[in-house]
């Protein structure tokens, strides 16, 4: 077997590098989003109003029940098709609307993840213990002074490990970005390969990249987690 | 000791077809301290969660300071502002220092400057022994400094009437003296009080009255001395023969 392993480092490495960098600003700001989004949710999906809650009950089981892939799809093509066809029917003939593929990608990532912490936020919310809700009552807070002051701070700090390891599987889920065409770290690596047949060289290359993104991480969480248990 | 501050008449509370609270009615005078007794499930807790609308009662009114809390004119939480209370679990806020626990509702409620807040913080924390306490978090507290610290933080909102519910029920036998104690200066300074206990011998020492609760009903009330040395009824004297 010839491996040409400091040609495609040379040439790969320097591409990759910027694929860095598409990787962290879309995880970036997918994550925060998805955590707002995930908050907003989970309060929304604990008030009492019947038709809220199951509104957002069913929002959540459908991204969760549809892959992350499939959405992606669905956002980047079928959505701007949609509109399109809106707008037509709504007599404007020149309308052609298109996404760019980062921001179809940071729908598509913020949706996704914002179903599942909003499930994390929500039990973390209903395990609070309930004295903690009175305790505040008692003193003299409303309910929504309560919420925000009292119970959102407890359960997303009991959030962290969960919504760390949220974190680190949206890093690595921004390669499914390359299928819609934004050249993150997989679609440079793919487009390589298929020039040079450094194939070996380069998929290696790119796994260890994404270890290297992912394991500081990881290691940062079990760190902080160690620090939280101090306080209970 | 002539003023009524507060009036509960005949609150009922029931959740579903069960019905916990008949018919109870109370007179609290301003500095009076009141304790009741009887055993669990009796309606005591239940009673006292209804004096600050952690219940809403079913049925009945409660008259605070010649207002009635329940005709939903008057703001709950501006209320409860004025009647604090003591649970059975401390329930401290766990990612709060101790000071900040007690700062917090004066800072954020009554918009008190910070350094106001944390001097009247201390003095409370003196008071129930604790100042050495302030940098440190809950976590690393005993039971009974838990309970003491949130007795602090009932106390920094000023409170008229102090709600207690089981308040050393939790705690290791060693640890009940020490907030038991805490409790009893506040008798002394005045402070009306409504203290649900299981702790006979501090109901005997401390309250001007003793409420005796079964099945829902207040089945006798009356001094210290009246309920525990020559007990009118017969459940009472049954509940006071098996504890004491």
């Amino acid at each position: 077997m010839n491996l040409n392993w400091t040609d495609a480092f040379n040439n790969l490495v320097p591409s990759l590098l910027q694929g860095v960098v598409v990787v962290l600003q879309t995880t970036i700001s997918s994550f925060l989003i998805a955590v707002v989004v995930g908050l907003l949710v989970a309060i929304c999906r604990l008030t009492q109003l019947k038709i809220v809650k199951y509104f957002f009950a069913t929002i959540v089981e459908i991204v969760r029940g549809t892959p992350l892939l499939v959405q992606l799809f669905y956002i980047y093509y079928v959505v701007p098709l949609i509109l399109d066809s809106i707008l037509k029917s709504m007599g404007n003939s020149s309308a052609n609307i298109q996404f760019s593929a980062v921001a179809a990608g940071i729908a598509g990532l913020s949706i996704n993840y914002g179903a599942y912490i909003s499930e994390v936020f929500r039990s973390a919310i209903l395990s609070i213990d309930e004295g903690q809700k009175e305790s505040g009552l008692a003193l003299g807070f409303t309910y929504y002074q309560v919420l925000w002051k009292i119970i959102i701070p407890q359960a997303f700090t009991n959030s962290i490990p969960v919504l760390g390891n949220y974190l680190v599987m949206m890093i690595k889920d921004t390669s499914l970005l390359a299928i819609i065409s934004v050249s993150e770290l997989l679609l440079r690596t793919q487009t390589y390969a298929s020039q040079t047949f450094e194939t070996i060289e380069s998929y290696t290359i790119l796994a260890v990249v994404y270890l290297l993104l992912s394991l500081p991480l990881s290691q940062l969480m079990k760190l902080f987690e160690k620090k939280m248990k101090i306080l209970h | 000791m002539e003023e009524t501050m507060m009036s509960v008449r005949s609150i009922s509370k029931s959740y579903g077809s069960n019905l916990v609270l008949k018919d109870v009615s109370m007179n609290i005078k301003k500095g009076e301290v009141v304790c009741i007794i009887g055993p669990s499930g009796s309606g005591k807790s239940t009673f006292l969660r209804c004096l600050n609308l952690l219940e809403i009662p079913t049925a009945g009114d409660i008259i605070f300071q010649n207002q009635s809390i329940l005709n939903g004119k008057i703001k709950v939480n501006k209320y409860r502002q004025s009647v604090g209370m003591v649970f059975q679990g401390y329930y401290l806020f766990n990612l709060k220092k101790v000071l900040d626990n007690i700062t917090m509702a004066p800072r954020s409620l009554n918009k008190k400057k910070k350094e106001l807040a944390e001097e009247e913080a201390c003095e409370l924390l003196n008071k129930v022994g604790l100042l050495e306490k302030k940098d440190v978090y809950p976590v690393s507290l005993s039971g009974g400094q838990k309970q003491r610290v949130a007795i602090a933080r009932a106390l920094a909102m000023n409170p008229e009437l102090l709600l207690f519910d089981e308040p050393t029920s939790a705690l290791d036998p060693e640890l009940v003296g020490e907030v038991l104690k805490v409790i009893k200066k506040l008798a002394n300074d005045g402070m009306t009080m409504i203290v649900v206990t299981h702790e006979m011998g501090f109901a005997r020492d401390v309250a001007d009255r003793v409420i005796f609760m079964e099945g829902g009903y207040i089945v006798e009330q009356g001094t210290p001395s009246e309920i525990f040395e020559n007990p009118q009824n017969l459940r009472t004297q049954e509940f006071l023969a098996r504890i004491l």
